[in-house]
């Protein structure tokens, strides 16, 4: 693998009494590489050392990744199974009592039983994530279509990254987060970042983005807010919450107004030209600023710069991916890439910043609603034909499609889905309108959740099983770029906690269904049938082992056999995944969020991360130096607003929407657009800013629009 | 080959990886010693990391009457030393950054010691290892002296003149504590 400007050989700082296990950190897609510090007497973990040989990273780390080895010892660490036999707690963290891995097992299969009995298979559910190995995501899958036998398995890649999925599907008819590895962000000559706050989100990019300014280059932003990376680049665009598809459209069509078309590469390499021209015609910097609220002049130069650079690369994240449009938008900035020709090249192409440690690998396998392994679909005979060889049951044993993670809950509400088994993914904290998941999750019959803490979803189970935190199991991850790293064990697991393939593997025997599973006895054995069942898929995996993992500092996916270095640059050779190898220039129509503001909701409602902080915060709330840091959610207000509503900095106030309401303490700054708010995400109970937000879905990725919603605020006096 | 920590303040982000970092590193408590400032938060994010400069002719150890605060052959302005220190917290009021803090139960003074156990054996500071941005560098002389030259062709009136544009002198006096020294008191 290539080494860039920024390598230097640094020797690891040698502690006495430790070894370092080299690993990646447990949070965000940049899979950041780090040596997990071990005592050798204790043989606990008890620090962390930075990776300086990672090539990606080079040892950086953010507070998140330099704090995250205190997950894995911490006193809230569940040890043994709970059980909770008085449902009237549900929703508390009060009535559970600890029991063995045995009484547990039973109780599951006796209740799954039950259910399926009387309710039919598909009574029962799975909802996964994907903060885990590429192997439990892959099991997860199997457990849910030949152990569960049932047609429900969603995960929280539906609140993270499956716009960014159909919409690169769309386009290039494959979804590989980046189109080319991250040792090239830095070499480009613009960077054109969308919806991303990266220096909060992906923190360990920065040095690379930065550098493109170093060296001359642009970089232009688009975001509501000035966030770190917003402050500094050349030209912000500070648009309008929910208003990304007009400004792209206005892109490209400067793009092609102003010369900078790449009418050969056009021609050979793409379909659908003239109807994208003829949409993004209306789309003047004059109109689009009436739309998106940013000076036309901003546009223009915006489009210019992009036009004018040898090399760009486009990137965005769930800024404009958690959107009713956010497929759309992620073809609609993906056209100004295939229109300009910037694509299939190094220090060229498209990126998204991928959310979670494992969003990249964890949507390929096989835990979506419609998907199997090797991103192949339940929907194709052929490839129903292909995993039922590897899985060992007939194809029409295969369960149909489920639904999408929040299309779930409705069917908790009314009953159609009975059973729950959740794991890795904490949703009533990420789920949007709140109110209604919580009521739904306390519709069923019988759940179990299984977590290293007691979760806030964990509150409303009857069975949490204790599983193992990243750092005490080992598999691979596929990092943002989509290269696929190897995560290794550093310690023992945590009183009985197990990892979720073995807890899968030991519930499916004791369901009758062990003939499929027993024999994976390892995560390595899980790796090697994980790997047979990617073969031949568009995500093949099939000669990335472990051992090519460790030899090349990870393998880029495809990677077809044994001897495949893999694929770091995505369509070198022009040629896309489309039956007819063009890639499809997207023409579509603008059309604004499913809700906007109006007389009694009159601001915009965004939400999104802080730096301390990961997703619904279960680890990092507990971590105490990003405790400290950020202690709680605030409301970001612009000091005219809050003149407006006669609210000062530090004020508690009242947000609320048709959905729900939170009180936050104000933030007031400058950074922000006068009719948007905003709010972290992170926390749970009454701060969960997801009681407020809207469960309006992309109808193609299923992406709920957090992003966008119409809110209101009142003083706290006044709502009293 | 003697080493720089080098700080380039453009780049800082605010996520204070430096101080979550420097907890980590051995010898340090886990506490940290170094600080990051939210310049005008009610405007903007624009934030500033505020480390030890690790003076030449450091205020803190010339304040010291117990020799606490040593310096290393490589510059590295060092801790007060548990057995040295008196607790008399002159460094505190001295140092014109704030950077030696005081713990009131151990009766000693801590401060950076630009991670003196792995810099002596050419491994990068903590902070400098971690921090993303490349706000906080740990460069070579020869890396410096790029970075220098680089300086002189910018356009901006900081970057020209006699100036080193890398240096650190100031045109201001501070004083060491005591200006109450043989003052009597009026009654």
């Amino acid at each position: 693998m290539p080494k860039d400007k920024f390598f230097k050989v640094i020797a690891n700082k040698k502690h006495p009494n430790e070894t370092l296990v080299p690993t990646h950190c447990s949070y965000c897609g940049m899979q950041c590489g780090m040596n997990l510090r071990v005592d050798t007497h204790t043989n606990k973990i008890i620090g962390v050392e930075p990776r300086y040989d990672w090539p990606v990273t080079l040892g950086k780390m953010c507070p998140k990744g330099v704090t995250a080895y205190q997950q894995t010892n911490h006193d809230d660490r569940l040890l043994r199974p709970l059980i909770r036999d008085n449902p009237a707690f549900k929703g508390t963290k009060d009535g559970f009592r600890e029991a063995s891995w045995e009484e547990a097992y039973d109780l599951i299969v006796r209740k799954f039983a039950e259910l399926r009995k009387f309710h039919g298979k598909d009574s029962l559910s799975v909802f996964s994530g994907v903060s885990m190995t590429n192997e439990k995501c892959y099991l997860t899958g199997k457990f849910a279509r030949v152990g569960l036998q049932t047609r429900y398995i969603d995960y929280n890649g539906r609140f993270c990254m499956s716009s960014a999925a159909a919409g690169f599907l769309r386009s290039f008819g494959v979804d590989r987060g980046s189109t080319l590895p991250w040792t090239d962000v830095h070499e480009t000559d613009c960077l054109f970042i969308a919806g991303s706050n990266t220096a909060e989100c992906h923190p360990t990019s920065m040095f690379r983005v930065w550098e493109v300014q170093n060296r001359g280059g642009y970089l232009i932003v688009v975001d509501p807010r000035e966030t770190p990376i917003a402050r500094r680049a050349d030209v912000h665009l500070d648009l309008r919450p929910g208003t990304d598809l007009a400004l792209a459209n206005c892109m490209v069509n400067l793009l092609i107004q102003n010369g900078y078309a790449d009418k050969a590469f056009v021609d050979a390499h793409t379909n659908g030209f003239e109807e994208l021209a003829e949409v993004v015609k209306a789309f003047t910097p004059e109109y689009t600023s009436e739309i998106t609220g940013v000076a036309p002049e901003k546009l223009v130069r915006a489009a210019e710069i992009y036009g004018k650079a040898p090399n760009a690369i486009v990137m965005f994240a769930r800024g404009i991916e958690q959107q009713t449009r956010g497929s759309d938008n992620v073809s609609a900035y993906t056209n100004m890439c295939l229109v300009t020709g910037k694509i299939g090249r190094p220090k060229a192409g498209v990126a998204t910043f991928t959310g979670q440690g494992n969003g990249q690998g964890g949507r390929e396998h096989g835990q979506k609603a419609d998907a199997l392994p090797g991103y192949r679909k339940i929907t194709n005979p052929k490839h129903v034909e292909d995993v039922c060889k590897v899985w060992g049951i007939q194809p029409e044993e295969m369960p149909e499609p489920g639904v999408s993670a929040y299309e779930m809950f409705e069917l908790m509400q009314n009953k159609t889905i009975r059973g729950l088994y959740l794991l890795c993914s904490n949703p009533a904290v990420s789920a949007p309108n709140q109110n209604f998941v919580r009521a739904a999750f306390k519709q069923l019959d019988f759940m179990v959740c299984s977590d290293l803490y007691l979760s806030e979803s964990a509150e409303f189970a009857d069975v949490v099983l204790p599983t193992t935190s990243w750092s005490e199991d080992e598999g691979t991850v596929t990092n943002l770029e989509g290269r696929i790293i190897k995560i290794n064990k550093a310690q023992e697991p945590v009183g009985e906690s197990k990892p979720d393939w073995q807890i899968q593997v030991e519930l499916t025997e004791r369901m009758g269904r062990g003939e499929y599973f027993r024999h994976l006895k390892t995560a390595k054995d899980v790796a090697e049938e994980f790997r047979l069942a990617s073969k031949g898929g568009y995500a093949d995996y099939y000669g990335a082992t472990w051992d090519k993992i460790e030899r090349q500092n990870g393998v880029f996916w495809p990677c077809r056999s044994a001897d495949d270095p893999g694929t770091p640059h995505m369509f070198l050779d022009k040629k896309f995944f489309h039956a007819d190898g063009k890639a499809k220039l997207c023409a579509l129509p603008y059309r604004p969020p499913a809700e906007e503001p109006c007389e009694q909701y009159p601001l915009r409602l965004t939400t999104g991360r802080v730096v301390y902080h990961y997703l619904s915060g279960n680890q990092t709330r507990r971590i105490p130096f990003l405790r400290d840091m950020c202690p709680e959610p605030y409301v970001e207000v612009h000091p005219d607003t809050a003149i407006q509503y006669g609210i000062e900095h530090d004020e508690r106030v009242r947000l609320y929407t048709r959905r729900g309401e939170a009180v936050y303490k104000v933030k007031i700054i400058e950074a922000i657009r006068k009719d948007t708010v905003f709010v972290p995400y992170h926390f749970g109970h009454d701060q969960s800013i997801n009681l407020l937000t809207i469960a309006a879905l992309d109808p193609m990725s299923k992406m709920p629009e957090f992003k966008a919603c119409a809110a209101q605020i009142t003083k706290l006096e006044a709502a009293q | 080959m003697k080493k720089h920590l080098y700080i380039e303040m453009d780049n800082c982000i605010g996520c204070r990886s430096c101080l979550a970092a420097c907890t980590q590193c051995g010898g340090h408590d886990e506490r940290n010693r170094n600080y990051v400032y939210d310049v005008n938060p009610l405007v903007n994010r624009q934030t500033i990391p505020l480390m030890c400069l690790h003076c030449v002719n450091p205020a803190c150890a010339r304040s010291c009457p117990a020799q606490a605060i040593q310096v290393t052959p490589e510059g590295a302005v060092l801790s007060a030393l548990v057995e040295k220190c008196i607790g008399c917290q002159n460094c505190t009021i001295a140092c014109p950054y704030g950077i030696p803090k005081f713990d009131d139960e151990q009766n000693l003074m801590y401060k950076c010691d630009l991670c003196y156990d792995r810099t002596k054996e050419d491994i990068p500071p903590m902070c400098a290892s971690v921090c993303p941005t490349n706000t906080l560098q740990w460069v070579t002389e020869e890396e410096l002296a790029a970075k220098k030259s680089q300086h002189q062709l910018g356009k901006w009136t900081a970057s020209h003149g006699l100036y080193d544009p890398l240096e650190g002198d100031t045109n201001v006096k501070i004083s060491l504590p005591g200006i109450l020294q043989g003052k009597q008191k009026l009654f």
